[in-house]
């Protein structure tokens, strides 16, 4: 590349400026990837395993990063406010109004964060929102700089991030395409040479003397993305932005970048979607309101990750639906309906005070009017009702020794015990389960009467099980909806929404772990003498092809 | 800083293209294009003209025959001025999009729109030299003669490059300083406005610089780049047989607007730091 490449760029100005680089070259034994120091929560890393070789040019380096925003509440953006504040005054305006909050307030984007990373590593970041993902890409684009620490990058950085971004309405695709590269700092010879590339690439040669904003957006993307991709960035920042964009697009998208990676291009990629990291990157960092927490190989750290959100979530459910069921209490005694939350119609709420309050008229009283199973658009995990006429008092997971657990071993014998008690006679109950995915995707929806088990009837307690031999879900945390019908499905006598959850942990010696299920099935090797296959195809094409010609 | 001046050369096709897509995007969709850069001048001066020979009678200007290019060749430079400074003081707010998505050198805003105004200068350029030849009452003898007494073509507009060059370096000084302090003090722009209006008072426009009362004529020359410019455009396209222009009045002026600049550059280093995050 004509430029670029080999310059050290610096902290911003030029003037105060920290170059980390060299320091630590002169040291590769030293290069260890900066992970949870004291204090921070989870595990360490274990990143080595990713380096290749300490001769790799480090061409990001992190060190002791961090970054303080100023969020400005009363933001004295007016001569007039800062000289009042200056004196300690208030403002003339807010004069006998209370004292705002205080003008400014400190926030830790990133606080102390060490990493590096060599050219031609994929790396993913993680986090939840406000995490600092978003900040970390900007201080390696230099959009951002930061208030303490040294960030070092080396080579081209150009940055998938909003398509599209500085790109001229008023400006055809062409002038834009010069435009665009030239903030890039590509010179105009080599955006010359470049220039049918991208078009193609965008697939856009019809339009490009046309302005832009006659464009529509799916083709102010490509030709974005085209522009992005085709300046010869030595690394290559990327978020969700190909989430946009049609299929094929998106498919040619990612191909793309495959094969930049495949070059050497140094990739860095935000993402929600930790199935897309696992598979384009093969190192992943995880940041926590601003920390580092974990730094190594991506399936590891997301792991990690989603053991972290998977535990944080099902306390939060457990601590939700106790609080429900204990509020709850009293409406059992009373029999009165309890309606689920629901988002159509809010005279929904009114019905559920005056449940607590025990005014508990037939109308309510009585499931079937309220049309409950169609009704119920939107159900928070642990959402209980019930009519009071019978109910499902306790929910338990029995392994295949019969002991009492919440964590059970795929392709292993698994029971879900249902203990019922009816306060009335019910005549052919029907008894239904339903298992769903941490995020809430719904796996199966089996009930008695579906598996052809007829209940003459209950009265009293007792228990029904649903036993599966051999569990086919692979590792992960899963949620239960138990409910309990009359003889008509449409009559909920109880229902209890993703309230019970058991996890499941890999049995040894199964080696898969990709998606939800385990499928038992047998692979088979067949090795022919090549020739084969291919005339095998051939004929088969030759013959498809006759009857045309 | 020679690491900085390195990667400005890198981005001189950023500047081309800054300043192309100004020039384009500013005569988009008006039938007469870059005439309008002719023509508004021109306008001005014909309202101007007549207000000052014929509203108030010639009689009142004797000592500015010719008063069309006597108010054009101060109009001109005045333009440029004024375009700049509206132009630089959105240069950075106004590219908030570019500024948080992109990463290039931030100067490269307000030094585009200083030279995209000034090649509308040099565009109308032509005009002023039209009217030099053309517009010439009976008697005032040939522009190229040596019997000229106003308005003439000689050795004198020599010093229109130099000329040109102090105003681009006090245009992109004080745009450095404003476009910077708009990022953080959003009533620089209100300011500003109010304060054009002044300033075209204060510059010698619609006087002559030699009708101000000496003592005062030189704290406009010190305070007022602008004023010493004006007055140069002047002798040298309007009064060029008369008293030259002062070899060391321009370098002097040079000199101030080079120091302007520098200035303004610090300053506009110095905050631009914190244009991601203030934008």
């Amino acid at each position: 590349m004509a430029h670029g490449t080999e310059e050290t760029i610096e902290n911003s100005d030029g003037l105060i400026h920290t170059n980390g680089l060299t320091d630590s070259e002169k040291h590769p034994a030293q290069e260890q990837v900066a992970g949870a120091k004291s204090g921070q929560q989870v595990t360490p890393p274990q990143a080595v395993a990713v380096r290749t070789s300490p001769a790799r040019a480090k061409v990001i380096k992190f060190s002791n990063v961090s970054k303080k925003f100023t969020l400005r509440h009363e933001r004295p953006q007016s001569f007039q406010d800062m000289v009042v504040s200056l004196f300690g005054l208030r403002s003339p305006s807010r004069l006998g109004k209370p004292m705002p909050r205080p003008a400014t307030e400190k926030f830790w984007a990133l606080k102390d964060v060490n990493f590096g990373i060599y050219q031609g590593e994929a790396v993913g970041i993680i986090g939840e929102n406000g995490s600092g993902k978003s900040t970390t890409l900007k201080l390696v684009s230099r959009i951002l700089d930061p208030t303490s620490g040294s960030v070092s990058v080396r080579g081209k950085v150009s940055a998938l991030l909003e398509l599209g971004t500085g790109f001229h309405p008023e400006l055809t695709g062409r002038e834009n395409i010069f435009l665009n590269g030239s903030l890039l700092g590509i010179p105009r010879k080599e955006m010359a040479d470049r220039y049918d590339a991208i078009v193609d690439f965008a697939e856009m040669s019809e339009f490009i003397d046309t302005p832009i904003k006659h464009y529509s957006s799916g083709m102010v993307m490509r030709l974005g993305f085209a522009v992005a991709i085709n300046v010869d960035p030595d690394i290559l920042l990327t978020d969700e932005v190909l989430a946009v964009g049609d299929e094929a697009f998106q498919r040619k998208c990612l191909d793309y970048i495959a094969a930049l990676r495949r070059r050497g291009v140094t990739i860095i990629y935000v993402s929600h979607a930790l199935d897309s990291v696992r598979s384009l990157c093969s190192r992943a960092i995880w940041l926590d309101h601003g920390k580092l927490i974990a730094d190594g190989p991506a399936n590891d750290v997301i792991d990690q990750y989603l053991t972290f959100e998977n535990e944080k979530h099902a306390d939060r459910i457990r601590e939700e639906y106790e609080a429900r069921r204990d509020g709850t209490s009293a409406r059992y005694a009373s029999g009165a309906s309890h309606a689920a939350v629901e988002i159509q119609e809010p005279t929904q709420e009114d019905l559920e005070e005056q449940g607590q309050t025990g005014q508990d008229s037939p109308e309510q009283a009585d499931p079937e009017t309220e049309e409950n199973v169609g009704k119920f658009t939107y159900d928070a995990p642990g959402t209980h009702w019930t009519s009071g006429r019978a109910e499902i008092f306790d929910v338990r997971f029995f392994n295949a020794d019969g002991q009492d657990i919440k964590t059970f071993l795929t392709d292993q014998p698994f029971t879900i015990r249902i203990y019922y008690a009816a306060h009335d006679r019910i005549e052919n109950p029907v008894f239904g389960i339903a298992l769903y995915t941490q995020n809430g995707v719904h796996l199966n929806g089996p009930n008695t009467r579906f598996s052809g088990l007829e209940i003459p009837y209950i009265d009293g307690t007792g228990h029904v099980d649903y036993h599966i031999d051999n569990l086919p879900l692979l590792a992960g945390m899963y949620d239960v909806t138990v409910a309990l019908t009359g003889a008509d499905i449409a009559e909920t006598l109880d229902h209890q929404h993703r309230a019970y959850s058991f996890y499941v942990q890999p049995t040894p010696g199964l080696a898969e772990r990709w998606g939800l299920i385990h499928i038992p099935a047998e692979w088979s090797f067949h090795p022919g003498s090549g020739g084969d296959g291919l005339q095998a195809k051939a004929e088969t094409q030759a013959q498809a092809e006759t009857p045309t010609t | 800083m020679l690491a900085r001046a390195k990667r400005s050369i890198d981005y001189r096709d950023l500047l081309y293209n800054l300043v192309v897509r100004d020039l384009k995007v500013r005569y988009k969709h008006s039938v007469l294009g870059f005439f309008w850069s002719l023509l508004n001048p021109v306008l001005l001066m014909l309202v101007f003209t007549f207000v000052f020979q014929q509203l108030l009678g010639s009689e009142n200007n004797p000592t500015h025959p010719m008063y069309h290019v006597f108010f054009l060749v101060a109009l001109l430079p005045w333009n440029w001025c004024a375009s700049a400074v509206t132009g630089t003081l959105g240069s950075i707010v106004n590219s908030g999009y570019l500024i948080k998505k992109v990463y290039f050198p931030r100067e490269m805003l307000p030094v585009a729109v200083v030279l995209a105004n000034m090649i509308n200068f040099l565009l109308a350029l032509p005009a002023l030299v039209l009217f030099m030849i053309i517009l010439r009452p009976e008697g005032s003898g040939s522009p190229f003669g040596s019997d000229c007494q106003y308005a003439c073509f000689n050795a004198h507009l020599l010093w229109v490059p130099l000329l040109i060059l102090t105003q681009t370096i006090f245009l992109t000084g004080l745009g450095f300083f404003i476009s910077a302090l708009n990022v953080f003090f959003r009533d620089t722009s209100v300011l500003v406005e109010v304060g054009l209006s002044a300033w075209f008072f204060l510059t010698p426009i619609i006087y002559d610089a030699r009708d101000v009362v000496h003592d005062l004529a030189n704290w406009m020359y010190y305070l007022n780049p602008m004023a010493s410019l004006v007055a140069n455009f002047r002798e040298v396209f309007y009064y060029s047989d008369a008293a030259s222009p002062d070899p060391f009045f321009m370098l002097r002026n040079l000199i101030v607007c080079t120091v302007l600049l520098v200035g303004g550059y610090l300053f506009f280093m110095r905050l631009s730091h914190s244009f991601g995050e203030e934008i």
